[in-house]
């Protein structure tokens, strides 16, 4: 179980996150939702341990986070990957690092799920399209099992196609291998369709932590109103799905 | 800002320490024994072990490494530069008399180098990528790669052994000074006119220059004012390098030239294996070095406000 | 860029069969032709011992160059173990490692080479470590700089989370980055090793007579500078076109990367 204990951190001296407190349980899905700037990425470097927090305490089941080796699932895909390196080489370095090792039939299995030929894993991150990457992204993220995966806003580099496919596929693999997932993303139509909690952050506090199907009858914060008020008119992707988490709620 | 200043004085505090801990260790562990060198300088002969005990626990070297550090570090620390080992003689005298002829040579050489550096780069990038400009960065490469000491014996055939127009060696007359600062100036011209040139051309390509040219800013004057400022930070910067070349080649150009500066003062030190005198020239090179780098260090800072502490 | 690559491997190949060329042994003595002028016999003279020029300087591209060589890659790698370590401990880590190398680099380099080298008495070992205790500054700087650079890609970040080890992580992802910027460094240093190599020589601290290096040739045709005047000439030009063609390769290769950095 991921605990966050009343952490705050700053950047550069400027304060970024404000006695933020949440737990994430074992297969529960997590999603952040707030606008640019409201220290969703901040957050995601503290849970990581990439940045440090001037108070509060973070763990995994009360041990260091990075002692459960999560994967972490990039904004921008090509990022994500050594440019002079094939993709099969960084797909592969958790596994490498971890001395895991994966049947050649498993990888297939979850290539084929991804929707990831398998000789695309030869090519260099330049030689595949974004959705590819980003893809090829959640396969190393899955790759040596961890219990947690953190999803930086993995959905915003992709076109309103892939945006759906991905989605999807997130939860289902989340289905079959049961991590816990924390998804960070400023869509609160994704969120909505995706998550069992959503937590609302503004300008570095959180303003609510609500469970999915009540924050979609009624946000208990202002703010979360806004969001859910905005995401409508928006018709945002998920918005389907989200009616019919509704529906299925009922 | 006091605080940068600050910071950038404990710095050369401790790089100053590190390179005394790097000399003493040097010294300590070079082959040869200081005490029995001290001894035979002082008995100007043979002398026993016990003897040379003795003068080993007068020297304070009769003890482990850390103490005999300590021992080495406080008088110079107290300016005390100590006697040479086979002369006896105190060195500081003769030390001050050899920074009286190097001093001079190196302000020479810079002053010569500048005057051949800043025109040159000036010529050069009135029309960058000119043949002109081609040509004076093909100077300055071919001059990069030309050793002083070469340099200096190429001189000295010329104007010497040639032309007899000027004297080779020693340092009696003010035309002594001209072949030796005339090497020196050159190397300093070389490396440094690439620096100035670069530094201009970047300068010109700043957005604000077109800026001050469409409000009529007479040409000249944007050259004086404001490309001359930008022009100067990447010089500043490479001039402590350029002041560790400068005393680079005056080693070199002393011994060529036989005169009896800092540069030849540490040859034949080494050359006797006359400890105290080394670490005098090395502790004092040091120092200048170091408060020179920090005089730039802070002038930069004073000039550039903008640029962190990257380099940290 | 193409004759400037042609150019330096003339300038490799020298270093490996010059002294196959020779036409006489470097240290051959004959007294009785001393000081000869260029002829068909000794097409760049002889010096003050009789010995053949050519052969000294074809033989002495093993001592410049290949010295030269050693002491740059010595410089090189461990200059970029130790920016490596800079750049990939901790903060303690690297304020003490940019201290020692700001120590290092507080000192004229050529000044500590000959006290270090005179001090440790003449000959190839002190020379080599004389020239590489004071080169590897330059390496570290450059290695440390862009290993702090990459720290915040997003390859590296993962490659951290995954528990990859500092080996594989230097080995895979900051080495292939490190390299051009530290090729280019490597070539000035190069250059740099060169002039010191004659530099020490020439004061009589570096490789000792009667071996055949350019700066003890130097040392050597000043005092019969009046006598025999081409004798100084000839290791001072080989200097010179040695040092030049690897800087133009250096200025080359720097251009190169610039404007492939710039697409």
């Amino acid at each position: 179980m991921l605990t966050l204990n009343h952490i705050s951190a700053s950047y550069k001296k400027t304060p970024v996150l404000k006695d933020i407190s949440l737990t994430l349980s074992a297969g529960q899905t997590l999603a952040v939702v707030g606008e640019s700037g409201a220290g969703k990425s901040t957050l995601i470097a503290v849970i990581l341990g990439l940045v440090k927090a001037d108070n509060g305490e973070v763990s995994w089941s009360n041990s260091p986070v990075k002692d459960c080796l999560p994967s972490l699932v990039m904004q921008e895909p090509l990022s994500a990957f050594n440019p002079i390196l094939p993709l099969r080489q960084s797909v592969m370095e958790p596994l490498k690092a971890q001395n895991k090792t994966i049947t050649e039939a498993r990888l297939a299995q979850l290539c084929e799920r991804l929707e990831l030929p398998l000789a695309l894993l030869d090519r260099k991150p330049n030689q595949v399209s974004i959705g590819q990457a980003q893809r090829a992204g959640i396969l190393r993220a899955l790759m040596a099992e961890p219990p947690l995966i953190l999803f930086d806003e993995p959905l915003s580099a992709l076109d309103a196609v892939s945006q759906k496919k991905t989605a999807q596929l997130i939860a289902d693999l989340q289905q079959e291998q049961g991590f816990s997932a924390l998804i960070v993303t400023h869509d609160l139509g994704y969120a909505a369709a995706f998550s069992d909690y959503i937590a609302v952050l503004r300008k570095g506090h959180i303003e609510e932590i609500t469970s999915t199907t009540e924050f979609i009858k009624k946000p208990q914060s202002d703010y979360g109103h806004e969001l859910r008020a905005a995401a409508f008119s928006l018709g945002s992707l998920g918005y389907s799905n989200l009616e019919a988490k509704r529906e299925n709620s009922k | 800002m006091t605080r940068r200043i600050l910071g950038l004085l404990a710095r050369a505090f401790v790089v100053l320490s590190g390179t005394a801990f790097a000399t003493f260790t040097l010294l300590w562990y070079a082959p040869g024994d200081p005490a029995h060198a001290i001894a035979m300088a002082r008995f100007d002969a043979i002398v026993s072990t016990d003897i040379v005990d003795i003068v080993r626990a007068e020297a304070g070297l009769d003890v482990d490494f850390w103490p005999a550090f300590i021992n080495w570090l406080t008088p110079l620390l107290q300016g005390d530069f100590g006697y040479s080992s086979v002369t006896g003689r105190a060195i500081w005298p003769d030390l001050l008399s050899a920074i009286s002829y190097t001093a001079p040579l190196a302000l020479v050489g810079l002053v010569i180098g500048l005057m051949l550096a800043i025109p040159l780069a000036i010529f050069a990038t009135r029309y960058p990528e000119s043949w002109l400009d081609r040509t004076a960065v093909a100077i300055a490469s071919l001059g990069v790669a030309i050793p002083a000491y070469w340099l200096g014996l190429l001189l000295i055939l010329l104007f010497s052994v040639k032309l007899a127009w000027l004297p080779a060696i020693g340092a009696r007359t003010a035309s002594h000074m001209i072949l030796p600062a005339l090497t020196l100036g050159c190397g300093v011209a070389a490396a440094l006119m690439r620096i100035i040139r670069s530094g201009i051309l970047e300068a010109k390509c700043q957005p604000f220059i077109p800026a001050l040219q469409r409000r009529s800013i007479s040409q000249s004057r944007i050259a004086r004012s404001h490309v001359a400022l930008h022009a100067a930070i990447p010089v500043i910067t490479v001039f402590g390098l350029e002041l560790a070349f400068l005393l680079e080649g005056t080693v070199i150009v002393e011994v060529i030239f036989g005169r009896p500066g800092v540069g030849r003062f540490l040859v034949k030190a080494i050359e006797a294996r006359d400890f105290p005198k080394v670490q005098a020239v090395v502790v004092l090179t040091a120092l200048l070095f170091v408060t020179i780098n920090l005089l730039i260090d802070i002038i930069y800072k004073l000039i550039e406000p903008r640029i962190g502490d990257n380099n940290a | 860029m193409r004759s400037v690559a042609l150019l330096v491997f003339v300038l490799f190949l020298l270093s490996v069969i010059g002294p196959l060329l020779a036409p006489y042994d470097p240290t051959a003595i004959h007294i009785a032709e001393r000081l000869s002028s260029p002829s068909s016999k000794w097409l760049l003279g002889t010096d003050a011992l009789g010995r053949d020029i050519l052969s000294r300087l074809l033989h002495g591209t093993r001592w410049s160059l290949g010295l030269a060589f050693v002491i740059s890659l010595i410089g090189l790698l461990v200059g970029t173990f130790i920016g490596l370590m800079a750049a990939l401990g901790n903060k303690t880590l690297d304020w003490a490692i940019m201290r020692v190398t700001d120590s290092f680099l507080a000192f004229p380099e050529l000044i500590a080479a000959v006290v270090i080298a005179g001090l440790l008495g003449g000959g190839i070992n002190s020379l080599i470590l004389a020239l590489s205790l004071t080169s590897w500054m330059r390496y570290a700087r450059v290695a440390r700089g862009i290993g702090l650079s990459l720290q915040t890609r997003g390859y590296v970040v993962q490659a951290r989370l995954a528990g990859v080890s500092l080996l594989s992580l230097a080995r895979w992802h900051y080495l292939p980055s490190l390299l051009p910027s530290l090729v280019v460094v490597w070539t000035s240093m190069f250059a740099r090793a060169i002039l010191g190599i004659s530099a020490l020589g020439f004061l009589g601290f570096g490789v000792q007579p009667p071996s055949p290096e350019w700066g003890t040739m130097l040392l050597d045709a000043r005092i019969h500078m009046r006598a025999a005047p081409l004798q100084m000439i000839w290791p001072g030009i080989t200097v010179v076109i040695c040092v030049l063609v690897i800087n133009l390769a250096g200025d080359a290769l720097r251009d190169a990367l610039a404007k492939k950095g710039n697409e």
